[in-house]
């Protein structure tokens, strides 16, 4: 326990940052929503654009984080496991996207892939696969802007834990990929969870790179964050605070998932440890 | 199930971490891998695992040449010296982990693998505690499961990494003794790794002495205590006392001290270091004829059948002496404290003008 007032202070001052600068922005949304009743945040959620925007932005997820959960691992297993020249260099370039601004990102994905380019121009002929402006150009850039959540969270964390528990399971007989499954995947699982919290938060959230890729097609290339900035510039408050509301309320429900999912497990290991006095 | 290791070389980066190393062991034996630290026994474990490639040389099992196969096909049960448990899996589920990992023809039922493990876990005193997690075990806990996982699949090898390393010293005591014992009573080939000489006197059949990624000695425990090969042997294997002085044929001098001595041709002349073990001495108010090398008490304590003394050497030598003497004696004697006391080496080892040891001699 704090026992001079300036500890106490301290403590009272994070709690007062920690409310004006998260929680009442986050009831500033809500209240906005609601500001000409339940029914016009109804009409609006129901409304074409928005419920397109909703599937866009899940889709976009849903793509996103599969593959970077899996990227991640793979780079944080590489990184962490093997001996081998650049290692370092290949630890710097994971670090690309964090430190490039999305838009910069958008902006070569479009140079490459797009139309007047060479890539692009062998798409369309070849297979007639537009990916800028569309579907695939967006789920491109998400998971460029957010590669790194997930290797960044496990790299430190699978250098501390060694190796020691999967050359032990290698010597009672595993594969590689037994040892993966059964030791390595159970070891790094929650800080697994806390970076696909963190690629999926980004993932739905993104504006940046994705406004330069999407072409900005009303009903078909919105994604949420995109749809808010179009209903604002449209002086539709109650709808882009309603689009807000939905996306600060996605993020409540991921936030609330792992702390539900990591109660349970500290739960498991105080029972384990009750039983046996 | 015997090992062999031929010829084994091993560098990381520039740096030799174990350099032509040959070893025999036979069926059924302990043997204790002694060393300081730094000096390659881990590397040397890991490359008779399989977790670690030789640069140069061959490891057999029974004859057969396992020095390509995959470590998961060699089939030892090995101890981590940190013991490495499955931290989310519960005592039992670690120690019936080998059991299901094999191949589904192979893999006991569920009650088989219950069984065995409960086996096991009695094997090694932990059967109460079959449930909790590593984290919720002491050290000594932690290395009983450990061995039980690793005999789970009934290895011929057993291979210990520093196996009571990071215990206090009475668990130690008690889990060398219980080591020893289970040794006897299952059939298996075991190498183990320690730092501590007492430890590998007490535990193996046989002693490998490494230093510098070199092997020294190979010996029963008595034949490297009381014929060591090298300086090295002799410096690690307790603590011992080094007296430098000059030898000119018959004595050997330092300031106010001499010993009669005849060296039979380790250093004819010049400069001649005596190591002197602490157990190999007595104290004496009167020099002897052959001996007299001046002393007086700095400290004693009394523990168990002998005591040790520590001597100021008067007008010789640099450092304090440490000897050990009969309880008996000391009483005897009883002498008073800064008094003038002599000490008359037994034994004295000598180290010759190259370096290496020379003949063993007594004053005479
Ligand atoms: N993976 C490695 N990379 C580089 N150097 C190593 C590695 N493993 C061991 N060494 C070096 O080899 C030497 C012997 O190590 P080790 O076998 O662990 O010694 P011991 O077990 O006798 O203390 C040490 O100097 C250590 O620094
Ligand atoms: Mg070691």
């Amino acid at each position: 326990m704090p026992r001079h007032w300036h500890q106490w202070a301290l403590i009272l001052a994070a709690f007062g940052a920690v409310a004006v600068l998260l929680v009442l922005p986050l009831v500033l949304i809500f209240s906005q929503a609601f500001s000409q009743g339940a029914t016009v945040v109804a009409e609006n959620l129901t409304s074409t654009d928005m419920i397109s925007a909703i599937k866009l932005t899940l889709i976009v997820a849903l793509v996103t984080v599969p593959v970077n959960l899996v990227f991640g691992v793979l780079l944080a297993w590489c990184v962490t496991r093997y001996e081998f020249r650049g290692r370092k260099l290949l630890t710097t370039l994971i670090d690309i996207p964090f430190a490039m601004s999305p838009v910069v990102a958008g902006l070569c994905y479009l140079v490459v892939y797009g139309g007047q380019s060479v890539v692009g121009q062998w798409l369309d002929d070849t297979l007639g696969l537009q990916l800028m402006f569309a579907l695939p150009g967006m789920i491109m850039v998400t998971v460029f802007v957010t590669c790194p959540y997930v290797a960044r969270v496990l790299i430190p964390l699978m250098q501390s834990q060694g190796t020691e528990e999967e050359e032990a399971a290698i010597l009672l007989g595993a594969s590689g990929w037994q040892a993966f499954w059964y030791v390595t995947l159970p070891k790094i699982r929650w800080a697994l969870l806390y970076g696909v919290v963190l690629t999926n938060a980004r993932a739905v959230g993104e504006f940046g790179a994705v406004s330069v890729v999407s072409g900005l097609i009303r009903g078909e290339t919105l994604t949420l964050p995109l749809l808010i900035q179009m209903l604002n510039e449209d002086y539709n408050t109650v709808g882009a605070f309603t689009a807000a509301g939905l996306l600060a309320a996605l993020a409540l429900i991921t936030l609330l998932l792992k702390t539900v999912l990591e109660w349970r497990q500290r739960h498991k290991i105080d029972a384990a440890q009750e039983v046996t006095p | 199930m015997s090992i062999r290791v031929e010829s084994i070389r091993k560098r990381f980066g520039g740096f030799t971490a174990l350099d032509d190393i040959n070893l025999d062991i036979s069926d059924g034996g302990l043997v204790g891998l002694l060393g300081p630290s730094g000096s390659g026994k881990t590397t040397l474990l890991r490359i008779i695992a399989g977790l670690e490639q030789p640069d140069r040389g061959r490891v057999f099992f029974n004859d057969r040449d396992v020095t390509t196969l995959d470590a998961r096909r060699r089939r030892v049960g090995f101890v981590f010296q940190q013991y490495a448990l499955f931290r989310h899996l519960t005592v039992a589920d670690n120690v019936a982990f080998g059991l299901r990992m094999l191949p589904r023809g192979e893999r006991p039922g569920r009650d088989a693998i219950r069984a065995r493990v409960r086996e096991l876990l009695e094997l090694v005193q932990m059967d109460t505690m079959s449930g909790r997690y590593p984290a919720q075990l002491s050290g000594g806990q932690k290395q009983r499961v450990a061995l039980a996982r690793a005999l789970a699949l009934k290895p011929e090898v057993l291979l210990l990494d520093e196996p009571f390393g990071a215990l206090d010293a009475k668990v130690r005591k008690e889990l060398r003794r219980w080591l020893r014992h289970l040794h006897e009573q299952i059939d298996v080939t075991s190498l183990f790794v320690t730092h501590d000489q007492e430890e590998a006197m007490e535990v193996s059949d046989r002693v490998v002495v490494m230093s510098q990624g070199h092997i020294e000695q190979v010996g029963t425990p008595l034949q490297v205590y009381e014929q060591p090969a090298s300086r090295f042997v002799f410096d690690f294997l307790g603590h011992i006392n080094a007296l430098e002085g000059r030898y000119d044929g018959h004595q050997w001098r330092d300031g106010d001290a001499y010993l009669r001595l005849d060296t039979r041709g380790a250093c004819p002349n010049g400069d001649l270091t005596l190591y002197l073990r602490p157990h190999e001495a007595e104290l004496a108010r009167q020099p002897s004829d052959s001996a007299s090398l001046p002393v007086r008490v700095a400290g004693r304590s009394v523990f168990g059948g002998t005591v040790t003394v520590e001597l100021e050497p008067r007008g010789w030598g640099q450092g304090i002496l440490e000897v050990e003497v009969d309880r008996e004696a000391w009483r005897d004697l009883d002498p008073q404290r800064d008094e003038p006391l002599f000490l008359l080496p037994r034994d004295l080892q000598t180290v010759t003008c190259d370096g290496d040891l020379g003949p063993r001699v007594r004053p005479a």
